[in-house]
């Protein structure tokens, strides 16, 4: 059974499990509704008690929305993350935390790291499988943008050499990632640090110009300022990685004796098979540390999806203290139109028929506060996305996916079958004392 | 069509077992217009009630033509009421959302498929016969009058045998409850139908065939009126 399960095309299994989700809810609303024609009192009571219709539908559409904005939020960022580790496929780095060096080679947030010497970066620059070896160097800013010194190869392979302007040819020019408020020919002076912490004239005369804008990567990069890496070693009174009669050099080579460190190398190589065995091979106890940032993710998302999967278990269970809220609402609400029940059972209405009065007037509401659910989902989705696509760098994008659906689905079908219950419990008061109300 | 009224032994007790309303006999006629007088509090539309099947905990007999009322199930006293028992209350009971034909043919959203077009049209029937033929309004902005009638032209249009009515002109000023009285005896004594009414309007009282007058949950008084 299983193995026709999986043979069957993913969009057919969607739709059969969205089916399938929907048929309880699908199968109480026909079986409540077969042979009458309940609307035109529904809607008689709908209007009634609009304004408080029209806050249960939007006390559940705040509940679904929430729930949908929320899982369309988690797997967009996890694909945006993603993404923006695609171009670094293994990071060598003194050994310590994969995680530490991955959020600040690849996201650039800011952390103290131990330095590679120069004979680790010859050593692996000369490797035969090496394609790319790029030296990080972090630690200044301007604004809020980070400054990191990287090579030529470096930021071309990052951008696909999409580079509006030219690259850098000087030690002091630059070139800005794609969202940094600065045009090509402006100049600034580098702070030194990053965020609350920098100390803004720590650099004075060491002005940059922008040079060339990199085309949008979708990555923290896009608010970064690359310079060459010898500039950053420069501006702290460092070596800068060449023998002094070299001194104007930019780019490998780096000549080790005077090569300052580097928290981190990224490292790329045009086979695959080449970046298991360079990480294989710049793994060593107490020297290096090399890792692929997808396998880290990878470790990451488990995690996160036990998270996700103990969130997703919360969620529902928020659903169903909503719809349980909201299905005492409504029997609270059907106690205001006791006296239009009472008089239908007095005129000899079935209770089948009351019932399916009632019934679809909550059900009226769910489906209601679902659509708007929906919609308040997308929109909380879009919203996170640019919050976090801001704050982080990282292009954040949350359509509407197939769990939401489902999520959705799931949520009307269960509402649909407990709203049966106060439909019940109206039929259980005395006719006369809805009379007499 | 008329049906005829058989009540034995009937007592209608509260939750606790209080005897509310005691009835040891009463025979009526089918066709007849019975008026049911007395005090407020006295039991009058519990009686109307109790006669309609709507009441628990009751025993004893109520016997409309060859039903047993009291014996049925619920489900068939329902289905008892469908078919035989048109009732008009003090305060209309209408769905204020829905206009004249709406309400006067809202007993058709629940019978049969093949039933509803033809309750519709004696509803529409009913109410041009009222005066109320251009009211496709909501009734909501209708006068207490124009409500009544709404009502009887709900009772009427299912072709009951049975009307109850309970204090049907409370809710009116004088010229309305006067005209009001007019159609419904009147509409009655047309069809055949069995009028049992509760009320304390001597006007509608003295229109009907018989009296009778509860108090303290007994009948007390058993009259016919002279025409």
């Amino acid at each position: 059974m299983s193995d026709l399960w999986y043979s069957l095309p993913p969009l057919l299994q969607d739709l059969l499990k969205l089916a399938l989700l929907l048929l309880p809810g699908l199968l109480v609303g026909a079986i409540a509704l077969r042979g009458y024609a309940p609307w035109p009192l529904t809607r008689a009571i709908l209007t009634r008690f609009r304004w408080s219709a029209v806050m249960f539908v939007a006390l559940i559409a705040i509940s679904v929305g929430m729930g949908i904005g929320l899982l369309a939020q988690e797997r967009g960022l996890r694909r945006g993350t993603a993404q923006a580790a695609d171009k670094f496929d293994l990071v060598v780095a003194a050994p310590g935390s994969e995680l530490s060096v991955l959020f600040a080679a690849v996201y650039l947030q800011p952390s103290d790291m131990a330095l590679l010497s120069g004979e680790v970066y010859d050593e692996i620059a000369r490797n035969e499988k090496v394609a790319v070896a790029a030296p990080l160097a972090f630690g200044d800013s301007y604004g809020t943008s980070p400054l990191i010194g990287t090579t030529e190869e470096f930021a071309r392979y990052l951008s696909d050499d999409r580079i509006e302007g030219r690259m850098w040819a000087e030690h002091h020019e630059t070139i800005a990632g794609a969202f940094v408020p600065l045009g090509i020919g402006d100049s600034f002076e580098p702070a030194h640090g990053i965020g609350d912490a920098a100390e803004d004239h720590a650099h004075e005369g060491e002005g940059l110009t922008v040079v060339g804008r990199m085309a949008p990567t979708g990555t923290p990069w896009d608010n970064a300022l690359l310079v060459p890496v010898e500039t950053v070693w420069e501006v702290h009174g460092l070596a800068n990685g060449h023998a002094p009669e070299r001194e104007e050099q930019i780019g490998p080579p780096f000549d080790p004796d005077y090569f300052p460190g580097t928290p981190a190398i990224v490292v790329h190589a045009e086979e695959l098979w080449a970046n298991y065995a360079l990480r294989s091979e710049f793994t060593r106890d107490s020297e290096t540390m090399a890792f692929f940032p997808g396998t880290v993710l990878a470790n990451l998302y488990r995690v996160m999806g036990d998270v996700r999967q103990a969130m997703s278990v919360m969620a529902l269970v928020t659903q169903v203290l909503v719809a349980a809220s909201v299905l005492l609402g409504l029997f609270i609400l059907s106690r205001l139109f006791r006296r239009q029940v009472a008089l239908l059972r007095a005129l000899g209405a079935p209770s089948r028929f009351v019932f399916a009065v009632v019934w679809s007037f909550g059900a009226v509401l769910l489906l209601a506060g679902a659509a708007l659910g929906l919609l308040t989902g997308l929109g909380t989705a879009a919203l996170l996305s640019q919050v976090v696509t801001v704050r982080t760098g990282i292009l954040v994008t949350a359509p509407l996916g197939w769990a939401e659906i489902h999520f959705l689905a799931g949520f009307v079908s269960v509402t649909l079958i407990l709203s049966l219950l106060p439909a019940a419990l109206v039929l259980r008061q005395p006719v006369v004392d809805g009379l007499r109300a | 069509m008329s049906l005829s009224l058989s009540v034995n032994g009937l007592e209608v007790r509260s939750p606790r077992g209080r005897v509310l309303m005691s009835l040891p006999s009463l025979e009526v006629p089918g066709g007849a217009l019975v008026g049911i007088r007395g005090p407020s509090g006295a039991g009058k539309s519990t009686l109307l009630y109790a006669l309609a099947g709507l009441l628990e905990p009751v025993s004893g007999s109520v016997r409309w033509g060859d039903t047993e009322l009291l014996a049925q199930s619920a489900g068939r006293r329902t289905a008892f009421r469908a078919a035989n028992v048109g009732m008009i209350f003090q305060d209309f009971l209408l769905f204020e959302e829905l206009d004249a034909p709406g309400n006067a043919g809202v007993t058709a959203l629940f019978r049969p498929r093949a039933e509803r077009a033809a309750l519709r049209a004696r509803a529409e029937a009913q109410l041009a016969r009222l005066g109320l033929d251009d009211a496709q309004r909501s009734v909501a902005s209708f006068s207490g009058g124009e409500r009544q009638r709404v009502a009887i032209a709900r009772a009427m249009a299912a072709q009951a045998p049975v009307l109850l009515a309970d204090e049907p002109t409370a809710s009116l000023d004088r010229a309305a409850a006067d005209r009001l009285i007019d159609d419904l005896v009147a509409l009655a004594r047309e069809t055949g139908t069995t009028l049992i009414a509760v009320s304390h309007d001597l006007h509608l009282i003295e229109r009907m065939d018989r009296v009778l007058t509860i108090s303290d949950g007994a009948l007390t008084e058993d009259r016919s009126v002279a025409a």
